[in-house]
């Protein structure tokens, strides 16, 4: 009935309606196109899925190609101090260390400053800056997080080394140190702004009854907030040397396409990365050669220690945020 | 209309409540005599509730008549809005929530693994404690709910969503700016929108979960009559904290406490000569 | 121990104690501005170094070898916004989508829910995964495909193809190129350049020896019958079905090896063909033998060529060519722009996820009760209400991403290559193109005066690129917030 008054589009119409009456959309039709939005948001889903089968079952399959040579001895890979793939010809030498202490020792300076420097900011800003200084100091981490990796490496290069380690010591013109800092320097807005979310995670309670005690600003820092937060602070850490390691622009830049098998950290150093796309960039990568294989041989090294590194700091953070969720 | 009439006068007067009524053989139930016993809305039989191994509601039976104000009551956490969002499947949507029994609407088991969700909720409408509009204009907040569910022309549709804003007496403080934003409006106005939306969409039972909790007394009064001339023809339940509000505006009334049903009857007798020892300690004022 | 000395003692550790904190906050600032520091360092010397390198003829103009004065960034700008774009239009829908099932579409079955779990842990890893494997990744999986198409091999034409055409072009007398369609398996005679395994009528397997030219015979003696002059030609014969490429050594040997399935060179033009002129005419392309007359009325020159002039570099060979329309198309994707973008959308997918998940747990909850009390259906829900509400974050997110994908350089080195420069114009999906972060990795590290100062120029470049990025983040920010407001 409301249907035939409704039909006379007016003012009126509007007061004879007793409840709407008018032909019922089945719901077939919307329950049938969600079917189909839901089949096509679980092939979006599988994608990533299928990014982390395709990483793990390219790197096995073409690395066995590697390790598959005659010439290969798996174990000497692992264990060998020498590397001289894609280098001059003569004896083959493929130890995988040299790059692997390049890439760690890289890593060790860029932790020795992103950690700390990254910490302190952290706290600074979770507890004791003002807002004028948090209005400064925050986009400026931006800026520095948003800036892409290669410029930091050429940072490291034309700038980091002339004028700030040459002039001390006899650093080469690529070498380990300038290569670490530029590397800290990338890490510093991630331990920072993860560190600093694990300290503002900690619940306001815990400081108030601290203050409420008589402590001083730093007291309550570091025995109240800094143990609370500290899985949360691990995890930052865990999260910042994955990205250390993982790190290529800088180094291929910065470190210089040298192996090396040293404690010298004034010598080029060629990081896992660096001998990636060192191989990349000259445009040898004849497919299936052994310097091809090689490729995914390091790759493999490389995905294992940056994964299982996230890993666990993903499963460190999970944990602290469930504990005040 | 005027606020200075009692609810009871105005109840009487149905001709002069709003120009929107329906003719006289809608109307059904006589507001001074709740017709005992009245059809029955919803019928709920030996109900269970859980959220994951928690149980919330312990077989509860009850039944609601039609086009009557029933008012759920109860401390905080008795289970009487988990209840409440069984009734049109809210429940749904959170993942851990199970429950046993059956809810019938309709003559149907709503618990039912087939039931129609869609059509449920359209035909049992929900209202939130908290104003929850759409950030959309006041006209697409009304509509959302008829565009949904009607093959519905244009022109039918602009009729609709003054009737509903007229139902919900909000048509005089809104008609000039139908296109702007929901959002510009006040918490009391908000509220009368979400009821205006609920009943839009056409539905025969009208859920309100503490539909005043969190507005002011002018507003909670405005609402308070609202709810009062809905229920000429939408069967009405209403949650709420506020007892006051359970005695001036519900039929009937339901006691709950620790997730069982203490009471339920006449709103009268619930209040002024309760059965039960508890019941009676918690509308006086005893704990709650 | 007395009331009065308690309270002394205590005093004391206050003002030490207060001092301690007030000194560790000073620390915590000097540390914290070193951040400022940086960012200001850095700025200044890539300024310094690069500020009045900028004209319009370095924003339009391309890479050249050994002249950094006239090197620009035109190609490795467009480049850019090209590959950024690909990668936005794939991981943008993909990474929503993944969104809104993680967070929308929360299933009740518990195997579903493992699913939902294992999804979400592993985002959260991909995310730290660097990027450099990815690039790996593009290069096995897009590049290559697997090797699944052909096996892989350097230089080939690709087997599905669609959107090119091949030609052979030739010079005539007259100095003007004419050109012919190549058909596929039309292969023929062929000028051997590099060296080869052959094998003899004795089934002998062997490696030809390629000797420069016919003064240089004298220093290849002893090897006569396993050499041949650079660009002799090889004549294609079938040998019990198989097509085999069939030589003759200068020692009079003759040797045979596979034709592969791909365009031969074609080297010699023995008989008149139609051909196409410069200006699109099509004729019949005169050949004469080096004995007869050389025409002299060059509109006949222009038709002619000489079809065994004993010189390797007049004789009538015609190079291959390809023209490609805009679709052009093949797989596998090889070294192209479209490898490129999809690497990127890997790279930044995790990303894009992340950041569209909390733009979609920011929208209350209340408003999705409303949408669903009214009886809409999960993915109504989510379309009218859920990402209309969303959309400011997830864009702001999503651009946030493409601005890490717009910067990275190693998984475009690795799936690109270090294109520096192309003669050609970015015409089609499957084409190469320079990069801005490329360019500027490859710069740095140029020995040549200048290039440093170029690699600088460009980072500016580049760093005014992300602002404007950043900026448009922050407007589309801007301008959602004032229309909900209204």
């Amino acid at each position: 009935m409301s249907n035939d008054s409704a039909a006379t589009a007016d003012n009126a119409a509007a007061k004879q309606f007793v409840r709407p009456d008018f032909p019922v959309r089945s719901s077939a039709g919307s329950k049938r196109w969600q079917a189909v939005v839901v089949v096509g948001l679980i092939a979006c889903s599988m994608i990533s899925l299928l990014t982390t089968v395709g990483i793990i079952l390219m790197l096995v399959f073409e690395s066995s190609g590697f390790f598959a040579d005659d010439q290969i001895d798996i174990w000497e890979f692992l264990t060998g101090t020498r590397w001289t793939i894609g280098q001059s010809q003569g004896q083959m030498y493929y130890g995988i260390w040299p790059l692997l202490s390049g890439t760690l020792r890289i890593t060790g300076i860029a932790m020795l400053i992103a950690l700390p420097m990254g910490l302190i900011t952290a706290i600074y800003l979770s507890e004791y800056a003002t807002k004028r200084v948090r209005s400064i100091l925050k986009p400026v981490l931006e800026i520095l997080a948003g800036i892409p990796t290669v410029v930091l490496g050429f940072f490291a290069v034309k700038f980091i080394t002339p004028y700030l380690l040459q002039p001390f010591a006899d650093f080469k013109t690529f070498n380990a140190t300038s290569a670490g800092i530029a590397v800290g320097i990338l890490c510093l807005p991630l331990v920072t702004s993860l560190a600093e979310d694990a300290l503002q995670a900690v619940p306001r309670k815990l400081r108030e009854g601290a203050y409420g005690l008589g402590s001083t600003r730093l007291e309550v820092t570091l025995k109240v907030v800094l143990p609370a937060a500290l899985s949360g602070i691990i995890s930052a850490f865990l999260l910042a040397l994955a990205r250390a390691i993982g790190e290529t622009m800088v180094v291929a830049l910065a470190a210089g396409s040298t192996p090396t098998y040293t404690l010298d950290p004034r010598v080029p150093s060629q990081t896992m990365t660096g001998f990636i796309v060192e191989t990349f960039k000259s445009e040898s990568v004849v497919p299936g050669t052994l310097s091809y294989y090689s490729i995914y041989a390091v790759a493999a090294v490389l995905f294992i220690l940056t994964f299982l590194i996230t890993l666990i700091g993903q499963i460190i953070r999970m944990r602290y945020r469930e504990v005040y969720d | 209309m005027s606020k200075t009439k009692t609810k009871k006068e105005k109840v009487a007067s149905t001709s002069d409540v709003t120009a929107a009524d329906p003719p006289q053989s809608f109307v059904q139930a006589d507001a001074d005599m709740p017709a005992e016993p009245a059809v029955t809305a919803i019928e709920i039989k030996d109900f269970n509730a859980y959220y994951g191994d928690f149980q919330a509601i312990h077989n509860i039976s009850l039944t609601i008549p039609e086009k009557q104000v029933t008012a759920f009551i109860g401390p905080s956490g008795c289970g009487k809005s988990t209840l409440l969002k069984w009734c049109n499947r809210m429940n749904d949507i959170v993942p851990i929530a199970h429950s046993t029994g059956s809810i019938q609407i309709d003559n149907r088991n709503i618990l039912d693994r087939s039931t129609d969700v869609v059509d449920l909720r359209r035909k049992v409408g929900m209202v939130f404690q908290k104003a929850n509009p759409f950030p959309k204009s006041i006209f697409d907040n009304i509509a959302y709910g008829p565009r949904l569910h009607y093959k519905i022309s244009r022109d039918d549709l602009h009729g609709l969503v003054e009737w509903s804003l007229k139902k919900a007496a909000l048509w005089d403080e809104v008609k000039d700016r139908l296109k702007s934003s929901a959002l510009g409006l006040s918490g009391g106005q908000q509220q009368r929108l979400c009821i205006a939306r609920a009943i839009a969409t056409g539905p025969q039972i009208l859920l309100m979960d503490e539909p005043c909790s969190a507005l002011d007394p002018a507003s909670t009064s405005r609402i308070e009559d609202l709810i009062f001339e809905l229920r000429e023809q939408f069967t009405i339940v209403i949650v709420t904290h506020n007892m006051q509000q359970a005695s001036r505006c519900s039929d009937r009334t339901a006691f709950f406490y620790e997730g069982r049903i203490v009471e339920d009857g006449l709103t009268e007798q619930v209040f002024t000569n309760p059965s039960e020892k508890q019941t009676e300690d918690y509308v006086t004022g005893k704990f709650g | 121990m007395s009331e009065s000395q308690d309270t002394q003692r205590e005093y004391r550790d206050d003002q030490q104690r207060k001092t301690m904190s007030h000194a560790f906050s000073v620390l915590c600032l000097v540390i914290s501005s070193t951040a400022v520091v940086v960012v200001t360092t850095l700025l200044i010397s890539i300024f310094m170094t690069g500020g009045n390198w900028i004209d319009l003829e370095f924003l339009t103009a391309n890479h050249r070898e050994n002249n950094p004065e006239e090197s620009g960034i035109g190609q490795a700008i467009i480049g850019s916004i090209v590959i950024c774009a690909i990668c936005g239009i794939f991981a943008l829908p993909i990474g929503v989508g993944t969104a809104i099932f993680l967070e929308e579409f929360q299933p009740r079955n518990r195997y579903l829910r493992l699913f939902h779990g294992l999804v979400q842990l592993n985002i959260n890893n991909l995310a730290g995964v660097p990027s450099i494997v990815y690039g790996i990744l593009g290069l096995t999986a897009f590049v290559y495909m697997f090797g699944f198409f052909s096996s892989i091999r350097v230089n080939d034409q690709p087997e599905y193809e669609i959107g090119a055409r091949y030609y052979y072009q030739t010079k005539t007398l007259g100095g003007s190129y004419v050109k012919f369609p190549a058909k596929k398996d039309y292969q023929p005679t062929l000028a051997v350049t590099g060296s080869k395994w052959v094998t003899d009528d004795q089934g002998n397997s062997f490696r030809l020896v390629i000797v420069p030219n016919e003064n240089a015979l004298s220093a290849y003696q002893s090897r006569l019958d396993r050499a041949i002059v650079v660009c002799s030609i090889a004549e294609l014969v079938e040998q019990e079905g198989e097509k085999l490429y069939k030589i003759e050594t200068i020692g009079g040997r003759e040797v045979t090896f596979p034709a592969e399935r791909s365009y031969g060179q074609f080297s010699k033009i023995l008989e008149p063909i139609d051909v196409i002129g410069s200006d699109g005419e099509t004729f019949q392309l005169n050949v004469i033998s080096k004995r007869d007359p050389l025409p002299t009325d060059p509109e006949i020159k222009n038709r002619t060529v000489v079809a065994d002039s004993p010189d390797p570099k007049r004789r009538s060979s015609a190079s291959i060519f390809r023209e490609t329309n805009w679709f052009h198309f093949h797989l596998p994707f090889s070294k192209s722009v479209l490898s490129a973008g999809l690497t990127l959308a890997l790279v930044i997918l995790p990303i894009i996820i992340i950041a569209s998940q909390e733009a979609i747990r920011g929208v209350p909850q209340t408003l999705r009760e409303a949408a669903y009390g009214m009886g809409a259906t999960r993915w109504q829900v989510v379309r009218s209400t859920v990402l209309p509400s969303a959309t400011p974050g997830i864009m702001t997110g999503a651009i946030l991403a493409m601005s890490r994908a717009i910067g990275e350089a190693a998984p475009l080195l690795a799936v690109m290559g270090g294109v520096l420069g192309t003669t050609l114009q970015l015409s089609s999906l499957m084409d190469k193109t320079p990069v801005l972060p490329v360019t500027i990795f490859k710069w740095a590290g140029d020995v040549n005066d200048g290039y440093e100062n170029l690699s600088a120029a460009a980072i500016i470049i580049l760093l005014v690129i992300l602002l404007l990025m950043n900026s448009v983040a922050i407007w589309i920010r801007y301008r959602y917030e004032k229309k909900l407001a209204k």
